[in-house]
C-alpha cells in the first residue's frame, strides 16, 4: 500500500483557537474528528532562492472539525474503532461540507504530558488499518497512473502543561500516523491566518456556509413586482428564494438583490451595505439563540455531573 | 473530608497495586485533570522497578468518567513500545499482548490496575530482549545465547542523544530462597542478589572489546542480613564471559551468604554472653540480633548500654553507645554518648571474654560519661 509522507499541516487560525476553546471549556478530556482535504501543490519556481527544493510538497489543511465533547466517542478504551459510530459523525459533517475529506482525529487532556498515549496509538493504528477510510489527495502530480489516496493518518494532540509553573496554558502538536512504519511521525502545523503572507491559502478554503446562488433577472424591477401579473410559478419561485435568503440575512427581499447588479448598481452601495447589515443581523440572532440554547445544555450537564460523582462515590463505599 | 482526594474507585485499584504487585512500584506523583474538581486526584506517576532501574509510567484516568479504564503515557524514550503493543496485539502466539483487560476494563474489580501494570511490564521485558537482540554487535549476540536461558534476566538498551550505547543486563544470582534461610525474618519482598553487567555497544573496528562494569545489588531488606558492599568481585579478565564469570561469582557468593546467615547465630551467643555480665537485656533483636540494650549501673548512675553488631562480627567490633536515665538535656531528651568503638578486641576472643572485656571497659568509661553528664550543657 502506497504511504504518502505529509510535508506539512496548514489550519487556519480561527479553527484552531476553536479547538482549543473547546478542549478548554469542557470539564474532561475531549476527542473528534478533524475534515479537510489534502492537496499536492507543485513546485514553484523561483529565482531568488536556488536552493529551493524542487519536489512537489503535500499538504494536509484542516478546514473544520467535529469535538464530542467526551472521549471513548467512536472508538472503545482499548483503541479499537467501532465503525458505525464513525460512519454516523462523518456522514453527519460531510451532510454539511460535502467536499471536505475524513482526515484524521484528535484528543485533547488536561495536564498530560504531550505524547501519544497507548490508547491514541491503537486509534490511529485502527483507523489507519481501513481501506474504507482512504480519500483522494487533490491535484495529484502528473503522470501518476492511479489516483493517489491517503488514510485518515492526521492526529493532533491538545494538552496543558503538568505543572503550573510554566507561562503557557496550552500545547499542541501534530503528527501523521505512518501504516507502513507503524509510529507516528510529528509535522509542523502552520497556522493560516489573515495577512498578506497568507494569502496563497485562500485558494485552498472552502466556504462552510456558501451564500445561496439566486437567479437575479434584471428585468425584474420593483415596477413591474407592483404590477402584479406575475404567474403563480413566479411567485413560487420568488418565496422559494426568499426562504433561501433568510437562512442568510434577516429582514432582506430578494427583489432588492437585483438592484446589486447591472448600470444601476452603482448607485446601489447602500443596497450592499444593507444586505451585509441584515446579514450581520441574522448572525447575532443565531448567536443569541445558541448561546440560550448553550446555558440549558450546561446547567443540564452541571446537574448530570454531580450525580455522575455521586454515584463514583457511593460506587466506592458499598 | 480533605480537599484533595483520589476517587474511591480509583484508590482501591492503586492500593491494589501497591500491595499486591511482586517487584517495587511507587507512586511519584498525583495530580488532577479535572476542570471543575481540582481536588480530584485522576493523573498518576508510577515508578515500576526494572533491571536494576526504574521505568515512570503517568496513568491517566478521567474524573468526567470514573468508570471507565485508564490510559497509560510510557516514558519519552519508548515511543516505540507502542508499536511493539499494538503489533502484539495483532499478532498471534503466546506472548500476544491483550488489550482486552483496556476493553472489558470492570472498574469495581480493584485488582484491574495491577493486571494491567503487570502484563505491560511482562511486555516492556520482551520489547527491551528484542531491543538488545537486534544490536549489532558480536560480543553481545554471543552473551545472550549463552545466558538468555537463566531465569528472571531481564536487560535494557539504553541510548541517549550525548549517551554512547549500551546494554544493561540485571542477574539473578543464586537459586536459592534467601527468605527461607532466616525464617522467622518478617521479609516484604523475596530477598535476591542481582549482578549488574552494562556492556559498551562495539564499534566494528574495535579489536579487544573493553571490559563490562560489573556491580552487585541485592534488595533493600537484606543489607541486614548480608552487607553486599563487603563483597570482592573476582576480576574479569580479558576476553572472558558472562557464562564463565558466573559460576565462580554464585559458588563464592553462596558461601558468603551461608556464612552471613551462620553470624546470625553467633551474635545471638554474643548477646546471651553479654547477658551474663549485665543481666537480661532490656531490648534485644531476637531475629537477626543486630542490636541489644542493657541496663547497667555505676554505684547510684544507672544508664543504658546500647550495644550494635555489625554484619561483619566478630571481625569488626561492635559499637557501643551509653544513655543516662537520671541526665537530660535542655530539650529533655536523654544524654547519650558518642558511638564508642575504642575498646580493646581481638576477634580471635571466645566470646564470654569479650563480654567480660567490655564489662571491664564500661566500668573505667562509666566514670567519664557521668562526668560528661553532669557537666553544664554548653551555653549557646
Amino acid at each position: 500500500m502506497e504511504d504518502h509522507s505529509l510535508d506539512k499541516v496548514a489550519m487556519s487560525g480561527p479553527a484552531l483557537a476553536s479547538t482549543i476553546q473547546r478542549f478548554s471549556t469542557s470539564p474532561g478530556s475531549v476527542d473528534g474528528l478533524i475534515f479537510g482535504h489534502v492537496s499536492h501543490i507543485p513546485p514553484t519556481l523561483t529565482d531568488d532562492s536556488p536552493n529551493s527544493t524542487s519536489s512537489a510538497t503535500l499538504i494536509a489543511t484542516v478546514t473544520a472539525f467535529f469535538c464530542s465533547g467526551s472521549t471513548l466517542s467512536f472508538y472503545n478504551s482499548s483503541g479499537r474503532v467501532d465503525p458505525l459510530s464513525l460512519r454516523r459523525l462523518v456522514q453527519a459533517q460531510q451532510a454539511q461540507s460535502p467536499s471536505s475529506h475524513f482526515l484524521g482525529w484528535f484528543s485533547g487532556r488536561r495536564r498530560t504530558h504531550l505524547r501519544p498515549s497507548l490508547r491514541e496509538f491503537s486509534v490511529s493504528n485502527s483507523l489507519s488499518s481501513n481501506p474504507t477510510l482512504n480519500f483522494p489527495i487533490q491535484n495529484p502530480p502528473e503522470g501518476s497512473a492511479a489516483a493517489p489516496t491517503l488514510t485518515p493518518s492526521l492526529f493532533l494532540l491538545f494538552a496543558s502543561p503538568v505543572t503550573d509553573q510554566t507561562i503557557h496554558t496550552h500545547e499542541y502538536r501534530a503528527y501523521q500516523f505512518r501504516p507502513s512504519k507503524h509510529s507516528f511521525e510529528p509535522k509542523s502545523i502552520q497556522i493560516v491566518n489573515i495577512g498578506p503572507a497568507f494569502r496563497a491559502h485562500y485558494g485552498n478554503f472552502n466556504p462552510s456556509s456558501p451564500f445561496p446562488i439566486l437567479p437575479c433577472e434584471l428585468r425584474v424591477s420593483p415596477m413591474n413586482v407592483d404590477r402584479g401579473e406575475e404567474s403563480l410559478d413566479q411567485l413560487k419561485q420568488h418565496n422559494k428564494d426568499q426562504s433561501e435568503l433568510d437562512m442568510c440575512s434577516e429582514g432582506l427581499d430578494v427583489g432588492s438583490l437585483s438592484r446589486l447588479m447591472g448600470s444601476e448598481a452603482a448607485n446601489y452601495t447602500a443596497g450592499v451595505e444593507d444586505l451585509y447589515e441584515k446579514m450581520l443581523v441574522k448572525i447575532e440572532t443565531l448567536t443569541r439563540l445558541v448561546e440560550q440554547s448553550s446555558t440549558k445544555v450546561l446547567e443540564q450537564e452541571n446537574h448530570n455531573r454531580k450525580l455522575r460523582y455521586k454515584a463514583a462515590r457511593s460506587a466506592g463505599l458499598e | 473530608m480533605s480537599s484533595e482526594s483520589v476517587p474511591p474507585l480509583v484508590a482501591a485499584q492503586l492500593n491494589y497495586l501497591l500491595t499486591h504487585f511482586p517487584l517495587v512500584v511507587k507512586i511519584e506523583n498525583k495530580w488532577s485533570g479535572s476542570k471543575y474538581y481540582p481536588g480530584f486526584l485522576d493523573r498518576f506517576t508510577l515508578v515500576i522497578s526494572y533491571c536494576l532501574d526504574v521505568i515512570k509510567w503517568d496513568v491517566v484516568f478521567d474524573s468526567e468518567s470514573p468508570f471507565s479504564a485508564p490510559d497509560v503515557i510510557f516514558g519519552p524514550d519508548d515511543e516505540k513500545f507502542q508499536q511493539f503493543l499494538v503489533s502484539r496485539d495483532e499478532g498471534e502466539g503466546d506472548s500476544k499482548f491483550n488489550m482486552k483487560c483496556l476493553s472489558d476494563w470492570n472498574s469495581r474489580d480493584p485488582t484491574q490496575l495491577m493486571l494491567l501494570i503487570h502484563e505491560l511490564r511482562d511486555q516492556y521485558m520482551s520489547y527491551q530482549k528484542k531491543r538488545v537482540a537486534e544490536v549489532d554487535d558480536d560480543r553481545l549476540k554471543f552473551e545472550i545465547s549463552t545466558i538468555v536461558a537463566r531465569e528472571g534476566i531481564e536487560m535494557q538498551m539504553s541510548s541517549g542523544v550525548d549517551k554512547p550505547e549500551e546494554v544493561k543486563f540485571a542477574v539473578p544470582l543464586l537459586d536459592v530462597n534467601i527468605n527461607k534461610m532466616v525464617p522467622v525474618y518478617p521479609w516484604r519482598h523475596q530477598q535476591k542478589i542481582y549482578l549488574q553487567i552494562v556492556y559498551p555497544v562495539e564499534k566494528k573496528f574495535v579489536s579487544t572489546p573493553s571490559a563490562p562494569r560489573l556491580k552487585l545489588v541485592s534488595t533493600s531488606e537484606l543489607k541486614t542480613l548480608f552487607s553486599i558492599d563487603e563483597v570482592k568481585l573476582p576480576p574479569w579478565l580479558n576476553g572472558m564471559c558472562m557464562a564463565e564469570y558466573l559460576p565462580h561469582l554464585e559458588e563464592s557468593l553462596e558461601k558468603q551468604v551461608l556464612e552471613a546467615v551462620s553470624l546470625v547465630d553467633v551474635r545471638r551467643r554474643f548477646i546471651e554472653a553479654l547477658a551474663l555480665q549485665f543481666g537480661r537485656p532490656v531490648e534485644a533483636d531476637s531475629v537477626l540480633c543486630r542490636k541489644a540494650t542493657f541496663l547497667a549501673a555505676s554505684g547510684v548512675f544507672t544508664f543504658l548500654v546500647h550495644v550494635l553488631i555489625s554484619t561483619q562480627f566478630p571481625k569488626q567490633r561492635p559499637s557501643l553507645m551509653l544513655q543516662s536515665s537520671q541526665h537530660f538535656n535542655h530539650h529533655g531528651v536523654p544524654i547519650k554518648s558518642l558511638p564508642l568503638t575504642e575498646f580493646p578486641w581481638s576477634p580471635r576472643w571466645e566470646l564470654p571474654h569479650m563480654a567480660e572485656r567490655i564489662c571491664d571497659y564500661l566500668t573505667d568509661e562509666a566514670v567519664n560519661f557521668k562526668k560528661h553528664c553532669n557537666e553544664p550543657p554548653p551555653q549557646h
